[in-house]
């Protein structure tokens, strides 16, 4: 599975100007977050490992590599990646346009955004609580 | 943070973080209420309490069981009934409740002795059935009888009984919600893994968070197993209980409920190693998505099937869609469910029938259910959790919607101010789900929007001043004056039969050869 450190030289070049990918990395999360429902668990842990493993392969497959399907862990996080990716490349036909390098700081910079939505900056008090 | 304040609240700051209007450009890092917390007293709460959480809401759906109250009559009677949950045995637990009847004396002088002879009464009365679920309310927890002891004599004394006792009483949580989570809980603690299930399929899944309202669950089985998929269990539409007790067999679990059923996925990951997927099982889109996201699970076979089922469904149902979406276009409603419609629903239902969700409410949903929805909801939606009734109706008056899609109890409120309500947790004449099912909830939407009688209701015949010579208004003279003439006759109305679950009962289905599992033995 890719990394999914963030880049921090790719990072930087895109916290300075480029309101296009801003711009593309918002589109994408606005399609999660009306679409999906994988990156609501109802703990914090638990979301971080669905936006770890699904964004994740959403990366891998984005980029062209082949994702670990060896559990049926992976494999379930493969199924909604999959959607994904079929949804980005379909809805948003310059996802198809882009090189892997920008497709690595968009995907870096769209898990940074659903991590903060969905966990960091999440006014959700249960996110914390230690049982289920 | 914009919250909203309703006038008929201003004196409970408590009431002040349960609202929140979703302005432009804001989102659930800035837009959301509080939630799961105790209700303030003074409101009047719509929540039911946790023994109904527990047996109403997921308990009493199992069909081939007799569900038995140890408490007051009242508390088995007001939970029943009230949800139209179906099933292919003659509904029997549709037809039958069962109370122990506590009185004060019981509370005195304890009812353990009672109990056991209703229970055996029962078993006796019903000589077919062999299972049974117990649940505890607030009178029996607060004098504690030892319902688990009782229930360990009862299946010593009748060899092939089996009781699951369900210790969720009425004060055991903020609302329902609170007996969702014990019955998950006990239910995997001590029903899970006590039956080995017959596998026929190399596929198999739990269907779990969908209680079989009119035949949902029935239909979203179909489904599956046309795509070669075996449904080890249903929790809990439909549900059987020994196939319940089978739930760790299963390669995945197809959650629909979150809020209901999260727990018990959750805990069989943890447990078995058997993966949660969510799904949408409303609207095309997403349930075409749903489907081929449980397919691709599988493999290219099982998608294959589904892609063959969506197309001959989308096929068949959408221009039917269609004729309703034309006509519902721009119409506004209030998406007031008990819980998981409230995700479920907020976008696609805008998408697909054109009408606009203008507020989003729920009486028991935790924080991350308003996250759902809010995220999926558009732009100056108003979202409410634990509503009381006047919220309702000054919601009503400031958002002026035309149709509530809720429950009973707040829809009949609804009607008293002339705004028709859809029933979405009995539902009007469901099933909803599935493909034919979404069309007939536009169907039942359209009926209810254009129904002649909100006209004709607001004529005052104690006065003498309304025309007599002139016919009402019908519902085509309402709806189509705003469809363009020459889309009119483009597509028809639905089409279907009354009834589209009865002939799913008893189909066979060809499903691929399961494979030896080296851990199959007992």
């Amino acid at each position: 599975m890719t990394s999914l450190r963030p880049n921090l030289k790719l990072m930087r070049l895109f916290e300075e100007n480029d309101m296009e990918m801003k711009e593309r990395i918002a589109i994408l999360e606005n399609y999660i977050m009306q679409r999906c429902l994988w990156q609501f668990h109802s703990r914090a842990w638990d979301r971080e490992n669905q936006n770890n493993g699904i964004l994740g392969i959403t990366k891998t497959m984005l980029l062209g590599e082949e994702p670990d399907l060896s559990t049926p862990e992976l494999k379930c996080y493969w199924v909604d990646a999959k959607c994904l990716v079929d949804g980005f490349k379909t809805k948003f036909p310059w996802v198809n346009e882009m090189n892997k390098e920008d497709i690595a700081v968009m995907m870096d910079g769209l898990k940074e955004r659903i991590d903060y939505v969905t966990i960091h900056g999440s006014l959700n008090e249960e996110l914390t609580v230690k049982l289920y | 943070m914009p919250y909203h304040t309703f006038k008929c609240s201003e004196m409970l700051p408590d009431r002040e973080k349960h609202a929140v209007i979703k302005g432009p450009g804001e989102d659930i890092t800035s837009a959301l209420p509080l939630g799961n917390l105790n209700t303030v007293p003074g409101t009047i709460t719509e929540r039911g309490c946790a023994y109904c959480g527990a047996k109403h809401v997921i308990g009493t759906p199992m069909k081939d069981v007799i569900h038995m109250s140890h408490g007051p009559m009242g508390c088995t009677y007001d939970t029943w009934q009230t949800k139209r949950y179906i099933s292919d045995n003659d509904n029997f637990q549709l037809k039958y409740t069962f109370a122990t009847d506590m009185k004060e004396k019981h509370v005195v002088f304890g009812a353990e002795k009672m109990l056991k002879q209703n229970i055996h009464e029962a078993f006796d009365a019903f000589p077919e059935i062999n299972r049974m679920t117990l649940y505890q309310t607030c009178a029996s927890a607060l004098i504690g009888d030892d319902m688990d002891a009782i229930a360990k004599q009862i299946m010593k004394e009748r060899p092939g009984v089996d009781i699951f006792v369900c210790n969720a009483p009425g004060f055991g949580g903020t609302s329902q919600t609170g007996g969702h989570h014990k019955i998950n809980i006990a239910w995997i603690n001590n029903k899970v893994g006590t039956v080995e299930p017959e596998i026929k399929s190399k596929y198999t899944i739990n269907y779990v968070g969908d209680y079989n309202i009119q035949g949902d669950c029935e239909i979203m089985t179909d489904y599956f197993n046309r795509m070669g998929i075996q449904v080890i269990s249903m929790f809990t539409g439909n549900g059987s209980y020994d196939d319940l007790r089978a739930m760790h067999r299963a390669d995945l679990n197809v959650l629909e409920c979150a809020r209901s059923a999260e727990y018990i996925c959750n805990e069989l990951r943890t447990r078995y190693g058997t993966p949660r997927l969510d799904i949408d099982g409303f609207g095309f889109d997403l349930l075409a998505e749903s489907l081929m996201k449980v397919a691709m699970f599988f493999g290219d076979d099982c998608v294959e099937k589904a892609k063959a089922i969506i197309d001959e469904e989308v096929a068949r149902w959408k221009p039917e869609l269609d004729w309703y979406a034309k006509r519902l276009k721009g119409k506004k409603i209030c998406l007031w469910p008990g819980g998981s419609k409230l995700w479920h629903w907020a976008h696609v239902i805008e998408e697909e029938m054109g009408v606009k969700v203008v507020s989003v409410y729920s009486k028991f949903g935790h924080q991350g259910d308003f996250e759902k929805g809010i995220a999926r909801c558009s732009e100056g939606a108003l979202a409410i959790d634990d509503p009381n009734e006047l919220e309702a109706l000054e919601a009503m008056e400031m958002l002026k919607p035309d149709c509530i899609l809720t429950g009973m109890r707040p829809g009949e409120v609804a009607k008293k101010i002339r705004i028709p309500y859809l029933n979405i947790h009995a539902y009007h004449n469901g099933p909803y789900k599935g493909f034919e099912g979404w069309v007939r909830l536009a169907r039942d939407l359209y009926n209810a929007i254009y129904s002649p009688v909100m006209n004709l209701a607001a004529i005052d015949i104690s006065k003498d001043d309304f025309e007599t010579g002139k016919g009402f208004m019908t519902r085509t003279m309402l709806s189509d004056p705003g469809v363009p003439r020459e889309e009119l006759h483009t597509e028809n109305m639905y089409t279907g039969k009354m009834d589209i679950v009865t002939h799913l009962r008893g189909k066979e289905y060809d499903f691929p050869a399961p494979e030896p599992k080296a851990d199959a033995a007992v």
